[in-house]
């Protein structure tokens, strides 16, 4: 990658933070409320505690590795082997993960507001957008994320502020929620909503200064923590856990409570406009995730059309669930294993082992 | 672009093209601070040396004369007291009057008269007395060759010697000839200067208040000697070109020698000189001959009336391209907050200037989006509107036969016809037809019952929102591509809108202009220093647009206004 085309510190953090956002624009808070009731605000702050550890190791592990991303360190470890295996892996996680939240996104859109249109319309609309702009530069996507999150945090922070005549602090009430095991044992399933950590594993060779990664991973860490914070805080004092859970869109509902006086009555849709280009970028991202773990695997001297197939890809499996329940069971119950599965399990174990290869062969030389 | 080849772009291959430019994020060679620049400078200056062939050296390297087209140096043999002397003029073509120049200068120092050609009295007897012892004193004044020069020989009224080549040159910078003689240590700073004053027309398309009111002409060399007049430094360097094998059109590449990133100045003379082309008529053509690719028409290059504006820009450290016959000055690279910028931002007060940016990019949204996001609000999401608002709509479209989309169409369509027959027609009815189809068609329109009021205001502010951009280029994509928002607000609402706003974001996110990212600073938020936003107050403009990656990054000192610290 040429000098001027890497990313930069700011762009490498908006990336994985774009991410984080699709999901918490989705069903994320649902999930979180739902399952850890009151404490989730305790449970948020424990997750991203967990999730900084982990990413503090993560960090001291890649610096034995400067400029590599995981494929290079599994192609170190195992040979191109094991390099297409956790390639294959991770474009798996990357091409499921995004159609399962497409097709999820894409439904709440179609109850929300488009109710006599197919789904296939509105996935459509997607597909052309994302197969227009993955024959454009991987920059390009990341300056639109870079424009795009200030407009999301602003989203968020004005879906706080206007609903805080709303709010009923006393929901965070018994502060343990379901009690300990629940909000600290089974309540670690929720270190999925940290799903951006995955794209951290290819971000190496890409930055410009490779030397700020462990500053970007820290940061992107903790932003998207307080991210989550900022919505699922919103939600949870706004409406009673029980009926939250039954909510499409949670994030959608709350902002249709917000009040601008008399010349805007709902302002919701706007706030879903400025959702919709960020799940596009969310799109994006990973399509090109894609195809670059695709290129480095089978070394191929243009990329674009490949880009399409992973398009069609998505498309395709977007397709499968026959209604919402299956999406949104799919999201909730697969899609969140599959991310801890890839993104923390698979990717630490390869950089541990890598990291003892290391050092044995370091002993021996 | 057809149906078909749209789909060929989008699904079918095509081999990647390999030409890139980029520029580095920071200018890598001789990058130093202005207060390294000042000493640099100082232990440059220089005496005149004796020797004429030193002086000639060192005048060709100070002008970089090899590449400078502008500046000319004119050697001749010098008569004096039948004396012959090697001698040479330093000027600016462009910035003399050439009559004076023959006539007052080299026809007397080269002219073979009596003066020049006898050799007698070398040393002048000023006074002669005889004292008591009978004793004849003489007062006798010695023969000096550079008094000579300046009293018999050059018939100027206004001539100063001097030993130092900095005032020489700063004579030479705005306008008047230098004249150097052998064996002599001191050059002569004739007036001679001719260019044209006033002469030269107001701007008509950038209009400014408290700016100067000079505007480029078709003449290459009156516009050079414009902006040798601005710049008043040796380091302006004008190269000349040559493009079109028919035509041969001149053309200047113009840069500021110690700021301007010589990979940019390289890439612009290789793109002109790769041109196969038989003809060049306007700047507006080379514009589009040395773009990079542009697929949403977007204007890439800044093209300026005003010699004032052009040479900020170079000031800045980019590149300035001016075409024999175009009375425009392309600035390159130019990026899209250039397009938003006014040259009268520059001299207003920084909290004004700041105000009308916001307002120009709030009309540029405008501009842009706003027919397509009423579109979508009738269409798909009433809710955002006030349950009032929405009958008084809804009202007023009651006795409407047409969809929203007809509706809009109707109105743009017709304003777009408007504003293109007001531009064809002579300027004397242009505005009354303007006036005309405004008001009598949307009046009638409205009471027609083919449009509604609500809609008639719309469309007035879109356009409205459009006269405020100061690019004539620009408005002109935001006008065009209005009607594909419209389309998608009509199709599928916010989701269009959206969607579409992502790919036109990623257009322009992905474009750049030599090697510059085109939506600096919207994107790429990474060291930025002197982005164009937001202006800061003009004693805190200390840096230049980091992304030009200029020689020297800084303009002025941290504290410029030294006068505050009093003692």
């Amino acid at each position: 990658m040429e000098k001027s085309k890497k990313i930069g510190t700011i762009s490498a953090i908006m990336l994985t933070l774009s991410i984080a956002v699709s999901y918490i624009t989705s069903s994320l808070p649902r999930t979180f409320i739902n399952e850890t009731k009151s404490a989730t605000i305790l449970n948020i702050v424990y997750i991203t505690f967990i999730v900084l550890f982990i990413i503090l190791l993560f960090c001291n592990l890649f610096k034995k590795f400067p400029g590599l991303d995981i494929l290079d360190i599994s192609k170190y470890l195992g040979g191109n082997i094991l390099k297409d295996i956790v390639g294959g892996f991770f474009i798996i996680y990357f091409t499921v993960s995004s159609s399962i939240m497409l097709r999820n996104f894409c439904d709440s859109l179609v109850v929300v507001y488009y109710p006599l249109t197919s789904y296939v319309f509105v996935i459509l609309m997607f597909i052309f957008s994302i197969a227009l702009v993955n024959r454009l530069s991987f920059n390009a996507t990341l300056n639109v994320s870079s424009i795009v999150f200030p407009l999301v945090l602003i989203s968020a922070i004005l879906l706080f502020f206007g609903n805080i005549d709303n709010f009923s602090f006393r929901r965070i009430y018994p502060i343990l929620g379901d009690g300990f095991y629940n909000t600290f044992i089974l309540g670690l399933k929720n270190i999925g909503a940290f799903g951006g950590i995955c794209y951290l594993y290819f971000l190496p060779p890409m930055l410009k200064q490779p030397e700020k990664f462990k500053k970007i991973a820290v940061i992107s860490v903790i932003a998207t923590g307080l991210f989550i914070l900022l919505c699922v805080g919103t939600l949870l004092f706004m409406f009673s856990f029980f009926l939250t859970t039954d909510e499409i869109m949670p994030l959608f509902s709350a902002a249709r409570y917000i009040e601008f006086g008399t010349f805007f009555q709902r302002f919701e849709s706007v706030f879903l406009l400025i959702w919709i280009i960020s799940f596009c970028c969310f799109l994006s991202i990973t399509c090109k995730f894609s195809t670059h773990i695709f290129n480095k695997m089978f070394n191929l001297s243009d990329i674009k059309p490949l880009s399409i197939i992973f398009i069609i890809l998505i498309f395709g499996l977007s397709l499968i669930p026959q209604n919402y329940a299956i999406a949104n069971f799919l999201e909730t119950n697969v899609y969140r294993y599959l991310r801890i599965a890839v993104g923390f399990v698979l990717g630490i174990t390869i950089l541990i082992f890598a990291n003892f290869k290391k050092r044995k062969v370091g002993g021996k030389n | 672009m057809n149906i078909t080849d749209l789909f060929k772009n989008i699904f079918t291959y095509t081999p990647p093209t390999n030409y890139t430019f980029a520029l580095p994020d920071i200018a890598m060679d001789n990058k130093t601070d202005i207060k390294d620049n000042t000493q640099t400078e100082k232990k440059e200056e220089k005496n005149i040396s004796p020797n004429i062939d030193t002086n000639l050296n060192y005048v060709k390297t100070r002008y970089n004369l090899l590449i400078n087209s502008d500046i000319i140096t004119r050697e001749f043999t010098l008569n004096a007291k039948g004396q012959q002397y090697k001698a040479f003029l330093l000027y600016i073509d462009g910035m003399v009057d050439s009559q004076i120049l023959n006539d007052f200068v080299l026809k007397s120092l080269m002219i073979h008269n009596n003066s020049n050609l006898s050799n007698n009295n070398k040393n002048r007897i000023i006074s002669e007395a005889v004292d008591n012892n009978n004793v004849t004193i003489r007062k006798v004044k010695k023969f000096n060759l550079s008094d000579f020069i300046e009293s018999c020989l050059v018939p100027q009224n206004n001539i100063k010697q001097s030993n130092s080549f900095n005032e020489i040159i700063s004579g030479v910078n705005s306008g008047n000839c230098a004249l150097f003689v052998d064996t002599l240590n001191i050059a002569y700073d004739i007036d001679v200067k001719g260019f044209k004053q006033r002469g030269i027309d107001k701007p008509e398309n950038e209009i400014v208040i408290k700016g100067p009111h000079e505007a480029f002409v078709e003449n290459i060399r009156t516009n050079t000697s414009l902006l040798r007049r601005f710049t008043n430094n040796e380091n302006l360097v004008i190269e000349s070109l040559d493009a079109g094998k028919i035509t041969k059109t001149k053309c200047a590449v113009c840069y500021m020698q110690n700021i301007a990133n010589s990979d940019l100045v390289a890439e612009v003379k290789y793109r002109i000189n790769n041109l196969d082309i038989d003809s060049l008529l306007s700047s507006g053509q080379l514009e589009q001959l040395i773009s990079d690719n542009n697929s949403l028409g977007l204007p890439k290059t800044i093209s300026t009336e005003r010699p004032d504006n052009a040479t900020q820009h170079l000031l800045e450290g980019r590149v300035i391209v001016l075409v024999n016959g175009s009375p425009f000055a392309l600035i390159f690279p130019s990026i899209m907050i250039d397009f938003l910028t006014s040259p009268e931002d520059r001299n207003l007060k920084t909290i004004f200037s700041n105000f009308l940016r916001v307002i120009r990019i709030i009309s540029a949204f405008f501009a842009l989006l706003l027919p397509g996001l009423y579109v979508s609000v009738t269409s798909f999401h009433i809710e955002i509107l006030p349950t009032e608002l929405l009958y008084s709509i809804l009202a007023a479209r009651e006795s409407v036969p047409f969809p929203v989309i007809f509706e809009i169409l109707i109105m743009e369509i017709s304003f777009e016809i408007i504003r293109e027959a007001s531009l064809r027609v002579p300027s004397a009815i242009g505005s009354t037809i303007g006036i005309v189809g405004a008001l009598v068609i949307g009046q009638a329109a409205v009471s027609a019952g083919i449009v509604s009021p609500i809609l008639i205001i719309i469309v007035a502010i879109t356009a409205l929102s459009s006269f405020a951009i100061p690019d004539y280029s620009f408005s002109f994509h935001l006008r065009l591509f209005r009607f594909l928002f419209i389309l998608l607000g009509y199709i599928a609402g916010f989701l269009g809108i959206g969607t579409g706003l992502f790919v036109y974001l990623s257009i322009i996110c992905d474009m750049e202009s030599f090697g510059v990212s085109y939506s600096i600073p919207y994107s790429s938020m990474e060291n930025l220093k002197s982005t164009g936003v937001i202006l800061p107050p003009i004693w805190k403009r200390e840096y230049r647009a980091s992304y030009l990656a200029a020689k020297r990054d800084k303009k002025q000192e941290k504290i410029s206004m030294k006068w505050k610290l009093g003692n």
